[in-house]
């Protein structure tokens, strides 16, 4: 092997042209590979991120009145009675739950919440209200509170509240002002806001106050009941498959999962793939056919050294070799030469769109796992490109190639 | 007659399926160790297909070529190949140096082709070559950038390096010109008495033919001539080569 490698790169030593040119045509085809790969990649997470980055990915609730643990050794028996006071069924000793969510490794956020709605009445104006009782550490986890918290803190402990952006602007609200909130029953309770959130959508910010989880079961009249569990996982596209798994396992539970609730979100997304996918095919089909013309020109310029090579005992396998290698070693470098170019692209995109607002569009991140298969992929690739000239290389008879 | 180094058995060589032309019709022809051969014959009359078939670069259609009692045509196209590198050496009249490798590096292929590498001894064996040919401060030079007479004193540098038993060279004489011709001459005739290598020479050149120690001539795909020349005299053996080189020159001139 030593012998065809040696033969390999001096052949494309020799022909600098060609081989300069067909390595600038790989590595403007890896090019555009690595930077459409990474600008889908990079907008998908985006979309993804925007979409359920501060939101449950799961939600748990109770969907009969008692939720077992699927044959468990010990005598965890995990248990709810119904409660149909509320229109939704609540959960009742709920924190064997948690304990055993909290000891699932793919879960990163588990957060037990208490909903209901109310009225928010301030200064003679009534408005209706999403109560989200929850422990701010735990809920800290999803909501990222000291991101989204646009003025004030975000430690709920007493009648303290943490209101949406949009409520505070209608009512005017500031921190430390207070407001009522009356449930349907007509109980009422003063609150006070320690903080102003901005959780990115309409809808959240003109409704949801979050209260102390406590507190709010006080309120609802929960006893010590939740309503439901909300958990991120740490593979969002997972999400589902992880919600499937704890279903298996609690049984009696209740999950819902973010990408059922966005089906039309995924299924554009999965169009983008696609066509991301088509075209990285065809440029690598392009590639492929540019290093399988250049050798198979090649094998026919080099058929007399070919050809003496052989009178001296290279063997036809050896000839084979010797193109194969050259497949792979231009694809090899013209890929590594395409990941370098397609960095530069991808810096220039990030750049370029700085330029216009100050911050990138979005955040691009190069792959190494993507790269690494780009790189293999159009390695092989270039291989097989090789394998027809190279077995024309491997047929050349000596004797008719030196004739004259 | 005692080293019988290569021989061929009724070699029989038919080119064409539709149209067949037997190129070769029955030829018998042994080589000793040590012997410097010339094979003479008209163009198209079957010197250079039956140096193909003894080097084992072409299959005989029948008939059957050993070396060293070893039967070549049977092999397979590795185990051929490894026999031609490792017992042959060929020097072609068209040089076919690599031109993308230096002179030493050409010298070395067949080492490479061999070993995958080549070692300090054979390197210093091909400068010793080189020397040999008279090329030594030439060694860096690309293959290309010497002259011709150079070139295929590198060709047969390179024919030597794994020191083969047999070295066919086809014409290797063939476009150079007459002073040059004379050199390559000296210089085959010279390593074949030092390294006791055997050639055999297809030639359109009578004074190399003269000068052998035997001449086979073809005609028609038959030996019509086979003759040592120390057993002639050398006004005999001129009238022996005269014809073919009269009509050779016929032929030169009407091409002319």
């Amino acid at each position: 092997m030593k012998f065809e490698l040696k033969l390999a790169l001096r052949f494309l030593k020799a022909g600098k042209g060609q081989t300069l040119f067909i390595m600038l045509g790989i590595a403007i085809g890896v090019a555009v590979q690595i930077f459409l790969g990474t600008l889908i990649t990079g907008l998908q997470e985006d979309l993804v991120n925007a979409t359920v980055g501060k939101s449950p990915h799961i939600v748990l609730r109770s969907e009969s009145t008692k939720i077992t643990q699927r044959e468990q050794d010990d005598d965890s028996l995990l248990s709810t009675e119904g409660n149909f006071i509320k229109d939704e069924r609540s959960l009742s000793n709920w924190e064997p739950f948690l304990t055993y969510l909290d000891s699932q490794e793919q879960l990163t956020a588990v957060s037990p919440v208490v909903s209901g709605n109310a009225f928010l009445i301030k200064s003679g104006l009534r408005s209706p209200l999403v109560i989200r009782g929850i422990d701010s550490d735990r809920a800290d986890d999803i909501y990222r509170f000291e991101e989204v918290t646009t003025s004030g803190s975000y430690q709920l402990s007493g009648n303290q509240s943490l209101i949406g952006s949009e409520i505070a602007r209608t009512y005017a609200l500031d921190i430390g002002d207070s407001f009522l909130i009356e449930l349907a029953g007509g109980t009422s309770e003063i609150f006070i806001v320690s903080g102003i959130f901005d959780l990115g959508t309409q809808g959240i910010n003109e409704t949801w106050v979050f209260l102390d989880l406590i507190r709010a079961q006080r309120l609802l009249d929960f006893g010590g009941n939740i309503s439901s569990i909300e958990l991120q996982v740490s593979e969002v596209f997972k999400a589902d498959q992880i919600a499937n798994q704890l279903d298996r396992e609690l049984i009696g539970a209740d999950f819902t999962n973010w990408k059922d609730e966005n089906a039309s979100l995924l299924s554009a997304l999965n169009s983008q793939s696609s066509s991301s996918y088509t075209i990285q095919f065809f440029v690598l089909m392009a590639i492929t056919l540019g290093i399988a013309s250049v050798l198979a020109v090649s094998v026919v310029q080099k058929q007399r050294q070919i050809g003496i090579l052989k009178a001296m005992g290279t063997s036809s396998k050896s000839a084979r070799n010797i193109f194969i290698l050259q497949g792979a070693i231009l694809g090899f470098l013209g890929a590594m030469l395409g990941v370098f170019l397609g960095f530069l692209l991808i810096q220039g995109f990030l750049f370029g769109t700085a330029a216009a607002t100050g911050d990138p569009l979005f955040a691009l991140n190069i792959r190494f796992n993507q790269t690494m298969v780009i790189l293999l992929i159009t390695t092989l690739a270039s291989i097989i490109s090789a394998v027809i000239p190279a077995r024309n290389s491997a047929k050349l008879n000596p004797i008719d190639v030196m004739k004259g | 007659m005692s080293n019988c180094l290569l021989q061929a058995c009724n070699i029989k060589k038919t080119y064409g399926t539709v149209v067949k032309t037997e190129v070769l019709k029955g030829i018998d022809l042994s080589i000793q160790q040590g012997e410097f051969a010339s094979l003479i014959g008209y163009s198209g009359s079957g010197k250079t297909t039956l140096l193909n078939i003894l080097g084992a670069l072409d299959k005989p259609t029948e008939g059957e070529v050993k070396f060293n009692g070893q039967k070549i045509s049977a092999m397979q196209d590795e185990e051929l190949a490894y026999f031609r590198n490792s017992n042959l050496g060929f020097i072609f009249q068209f040089h076919h140096l690599l031109p993308d490798f230096s002179v030493l590096e050409n010298v070395l292929i067949p080492t490479w082709i061999k070993d995958g590498t080549a070692n300090k001894n054979r390197i210093e064996r091909a400068k010793e070559l080189l020397e040999m040919v008279g090329l030594k401060d030439r060694i860096n030079n690309n293959a290309n950038d010497i002259s011709g007479g150079q070139q295929q004193r590198v060709a047969i540098a390179r024919a030597l390096i794994n020191e083969p038993s047999l070295i066919l060279a086809d014409e290797p004489t063939g476009n150079l010109d007459s002073d040059t011709t004379e050199q390559v001459y000296a210089l085959m005739r010279d390593l074949n008495e030092k390294l006791q290598t055997s050639f055999l020479i297809v030639t359109h050149n009578d004074h190399i033919a003269a000068k052998s120690d035997r001449v086979i001539e073809i005609k028609d795909g038959n030996i019509t001539k086979d003759f040592m020349t120390k057993e002639k005299e050398e006004g005999e053996i001129w009238q022996d080569l005269a014809p073919c080189y009269c009509k050779l020159k016929d032929e030169r001139e009407s091409v002319l």
